[in-house]
Parts: C-alpha cells; structure tokens; sequence
C-alpha cells in the first residue's frame, strides 16, 4: 500500500503549468466561497450572536473617532485640488465660474466622498483590522477562543462589521462636508467665487443622495468583511501578518472600486 | 452550510436542545468526576471506561499554503491514553505534536480515522457536541495564547465564563485560587504584554486549569523558560494534576522535566508514532531513532 507520507516524484514543466494555473482557479473559487461564506456568517451573528457587550461601541470608536482626522484631511485637500482643476479646466472653456460649486457638490455626494473616503478608510481601518485578527491568529489566540466556545466571527468580525457600517456613513458624511469647506475657500481665494455662489445645492437631488447613501454602506460592510478575511486567513508568523495586511488593502480596495461600478450603473438604470 | 452556534441565546438553546435530544449542564461546579453520562448523541462511540483518549488510525492533512497543496502531518496513528494517566508526546521539531493536540481538541479537521475523547468522535461531532466535550477539557498553548486586550483575570476566567454560568463571586474565587496555585497572587489586573514568558506560561496554565477539566493538554508549557522556572512549572503541573486527577497529554521538549512526571510517552516523528509505552521502555527501546531521541544522543539516525 502506498504510504502518504511519502514525497510524490517531480512534475514536468508542462505538468507543473497545468497545476499552477488549476490552482490560482480553485484559489479564486475558494477565496470567493470563503469570502461569501464570512459575509452570511456575519449576518448571521449579527442577529443571534453572543459577542461581549461594549465590543462594538469599542471598534466604532477605533473607526470613527479616529478615522474622521486622517479622513477629513485627506478629503480636504482632495476637494481643494479637484475644485482647483476643475475650475481651471472649465476657464478654458467659459470664463464663468458659478456653476463649480454645483457640479463639486453633485460629484462629491454621488461619488467622490464616498469612494476617496472608503478607500482612505481601506488604508487605515482595513489594514488595522487585518493585522489585529492576524497576529490573533498566528498567536493561537482565534483557537483559544474557539475551544472556549467563543466563535470568531461572533467575537471579532461582528463588531466591526457593525461599527464599520454605522461609522463609515458618519466619517464620510463629514469629511466630504470638510472637504466641501475646503473646496469653497479654495475657489473664493483662486477665482473669486463667493461663498453664496458656491453654496449652489442645485444638482443635488433624491437620486445622488441615495446613491452616496448606498455606497457608502456597502463600502462599510466590504471594509471588515475583507479585512477580517485577510486576517483569519493568515498563516506563518509575523511575515503571515504583513501578507494578509497587504492582502486586506488590496482586497477592500478592489471591493469599493468594483462595488463603485456596480452601484453606480444600478443607480444610472433605475434612474437614479 | 457552515458550523454556526450561537450562545446564550435562551430561544436557539432550546431549540438545539431538542433537536440533539441531549441535555446541557450549565451548574457551576463542573462534574470533573462524573463520566457515565454520555456527552453526545449522534457520534457516540463505544464506551471504554479506562480510556480517556483513543486515536485509532488518525490521518491529518493540512494545506501547505506555501507550496499550494495539502501534506499528511499525521499518519496511520494509533494511541491510547488511560483514564488519570500523565502522557509525554515527545519528538523532534515538525512531528505533528501540536497538530496532535489541536486535533484532540477538535481544532483541526481529521481526514481519516477515529478522535475518541471521553467517548466522543471528535473527527464527527457536531459544534454542540464539541462544546460539550471542551466544557470537559482544557487546554494551554504554545504560544500561551493570552487576549493582548483582557486582564490577567479576564483571561483566566474567560473559559470558566464562555462555557459554564458561574456567578461573580464565584469567579473571583476562582481567579484568585488559580493565581495563588501559579504562584501570582496580585496579577489581577495586570496585562498580558506585561508578563514575562513564565509569567505568560503560568497565567496559561491556570486559564487551562480553572475549570477543572477532567482532560488537559498541555502544549510545551514551559518552552523558553529558564532552568529553574521551567522544573517549578513542571513541578507546579505535577502537583496540580496529581491533585485533580486529570488525564494529561503533555508535549514538551524538555525530556529532563517531562519524563519524571509521565506515566507512559510517545515518540512521534514525521508524523508517525515510532513509540508507545512507559517511560522506562522508552530509554531502552530497540528502535534507534526512539533510543537516540529518549536519550539525547548527538549521533544516530535522526
């Protein structure tokens, strides 16, 4: 009979490709199954679960509250460089600024506020929760909590899920209100354009706001889910670690901008 | 569909509860001295009263994510650990020790044979049942596994809070009791990074012990340790297994501290049991590579 143990003979060069490309198929599949699967495992403890109270108030306030510095600055020169372009562009074409304002507000409530601020977010808050879970992982401590009953999902992905949610709307809602601040001032120094004239809400309507709203809560769920992915996933030691955190930016990043297009042309078709 | 066991929830207990048809024992003290009622249903295996741990041609297989594909660790393995017995599972590095353990614990998906502890299948138990089986067991890490962002006594008392209901006194009692045993009274609210590493193997030792588990295992429990503090911890084991009785798996590579206080030892390598008996036929065993590694030989096949 023969013995598993044993190391299997070489492949050949024509072998070894077909193994390779199998395996980055089946890799893909199982990433995605296991991603899929995470995500209905959450939903699930969401509402049965038995995580510690004060979890989530805890990571809402690693989210939020110390999110919305990095996050405001980010999107306040963001904002003072796009109304500074975009105006320059528009001079070239007609010489009147009034309608800066208008369009700056209409893109930043649609799509800018909350694709810049959830990818700013990917970047801190992903990577942290990615790092945390690993080094949890390569620790033991994911098996200790599992052999005390404690599931890791209920323990560690639900109150991030949930505080990334509710945090991510609040975070992006006021950075992108700074970074329409910053974009007023900048077109009053640069152009002349007074505040009143800026503050044109015009193009804003019922449709922009649902899409920004929308965004940004399936932003605020792909944020943990994939990161918490990348973490729990980790393996090998400190050098594991540094992996499923790069791991988690590229995922989430990857998530907002493809969830970005599918949100965006779903808005456009129902005529949003 | 994924395992999925949410707690404390009085609405899905009740439904797990009669849909396994067993019945949960939420009373604080466990009944580390009771083992005649069956912990499981529907993969309850035939009862072995002497024996704690039977592992009958145990197969597991892990992914080896560097390399892409799945390498058996443990292989064709067959163990039996009596009930109160103290067993050494010792071998080289990348035997499969701590795979063997996280496997006893139904940490580890188990490809082939059979996990029998306390008379449970663990390779075919459902999440309640091995809830009931670790209500029952108890175990320390290798990298102690203590939660960075808990106290010193949270850690201690999150096995005896997650699985039993015991009331506030009752843990305070616990904790400190099992701090006075590892020799860190006042440790209460320190944290974990903290520690020193024998500090960290203390405090692990008495979150695996706090609930008094008729089963502990124990995974290189005093590995970095100085000279001295490694024989008081061996010494604190000895003591504290004795005195509860337990059925003990101890992996460690400190041979000169673990083998005084085994009853019978394994010697695994690559995955496979080359040895299983006392400790004394171990020290004289026929095979070279047991005989070698039992007696810290230099030269010899391993």
């Amino acid at each position: 009979m023969k013995n598993p143990m044993e190391t299997p003979p070489p492949l050949t060069e024509h072998d070894a490709f077909l193994v390779r490309l199998g395996r980055v198929c089946i890799d893909g599949f199982e990433g995605g199954r296991a991603l899929s699967s995470l995500f209905l495992r959450t939903l699930w403890f969401t509402f049965r679960g038995s995580r510690p109270k004060g979890a989530t108030a805890h990571e809402a306030f690693e989210i939020g509250n110390k999110s919305l510095g990095f996050l405001a600055l980010t999107m306040g020169f963001i904002g003072m460089i796009l109304v500074y372009q975009s105006a320059v562009q528009l001079g070239r074409l007609v010489p009147d600024y009034t309608m800066v304002g208008a369009n700056y507000g209409e893109l930043l409530v649609r799509e800018l506020g909350p694709t810049i601020g959830a990818l700013m977010l990917a970047t801190r808050v992903g990577a942290g929760m990615a790092a945390e879970l690993a080094s949890m992982v390569v620790t033991e401590q994911v098996d200790a909590l599992r052999l005390c009953a404690a599931d890791p999902v209920d323990f560690l992905v639900v109150p991030r899920f949930l505080a990334s949610l509710v945090m991510t709307l609040m975070v992006v809602v006021l950075s992108s209100a700074f970074a329409y601040g910053t974009g007023a001032v900048t077109a009053f120094i640069a152009f002349d354009v007074r505040f009143d004239v800026f503050a044109n809400l015009s193009l804003i309507d019922f449709g922009d706001v649902m899409t920004g709203l929308a965004k940004c809560v399936a932003y605020g769920a792909a944020i943990p889910i994939c990161s918490c992915h990348c973490g729990l996933e980790a393996y090998g030691g400190s050098a594991g670690v540094g992996r499923a955190t790069t791991a988690a930016v590229v995922l989430s990043s990857l998530a907002i901008i493809v969830l970005n297009f599918f949100i965006s042309a779903g808005a456009f078709l129902v005529g949003l | 569909m994924p395992a999925l066991y949410p707690r404390k929830t009085p609405s899905a207990r009740r439904e797990r509860e009669s849909y396994t048809q067993c019945v949960i024992t939420l009373a604080w003290p466990p009944q580390a001295a009771d083992h005649t009622d069956p912990p499981g249903v529907a993969v309850t295996i035939p009862r072995t009263p002497n024996l704690v741990i039977r592992l009958e041609s145990l197969g597991v297989r892990l992914v080896d994510r560097r390399r892409g594909d799945r390498r058996w660790v443990l292989h064709g393995l067959d163990v039996t650990v009596p009930r109160g017995c103290v067993y050494g599972l010792i071998g080289p590095g990348a035997a499969g020790k701590s795979v063997l353990l996280k496997a006893l614990a139904g940490l580890l998906p188990i490809e082939e044979g059979v996990v029998a502890v306390e008379e449970v299948n663990v390779a075919a138990a459902s999440a309640l049942e091995l809830e009931q089986l670790r209500r029952r067991l108890g175990m320390a890490f290798q990298n102690n596994a203590l939660f960075d962002h808990l106290t010193v006594a949270e850690n201690i008392a999150f096995p005896l809070r997650r699985l039993f209901t015991p009331t506030e006194d009752e843990v305070r009692e616990k904790i400190a009791e099992r701090l006075a045993c590892v020799t860190l009274p006042g440790f209460e609210g320190r944290m974990p990074p903290g520690l020193s590493g024998g500090q960290k193997k203390r405090v692990a030792f008495a979150r695996a012990t706090i609930t008094k588990p008729p089963i502990l295992l124990l995974d290189e429990p005093a590995a970095g340790l100085d000279p001295v503090t490694s024989q008081r911890l061996f010494d604190l084991i000895r003591k504290d297994v004795k005195a509860s009785g337990a059925t003990c798996v101890v992996v460690s590579s400190d041979l000169d501290r673990l083998l005084p206080i085994c009853d019978r030892v394994g010697v695994l390598v690559h995955g496979e049991l080359l040895f299983d008996g006392t400790v004394e036929d171990a020290k004289r065993s026929s095979d070279a590579r047991v005989y070698q590694f039992v007696n810290g030989l230099p030269d010899g096949p391993l």
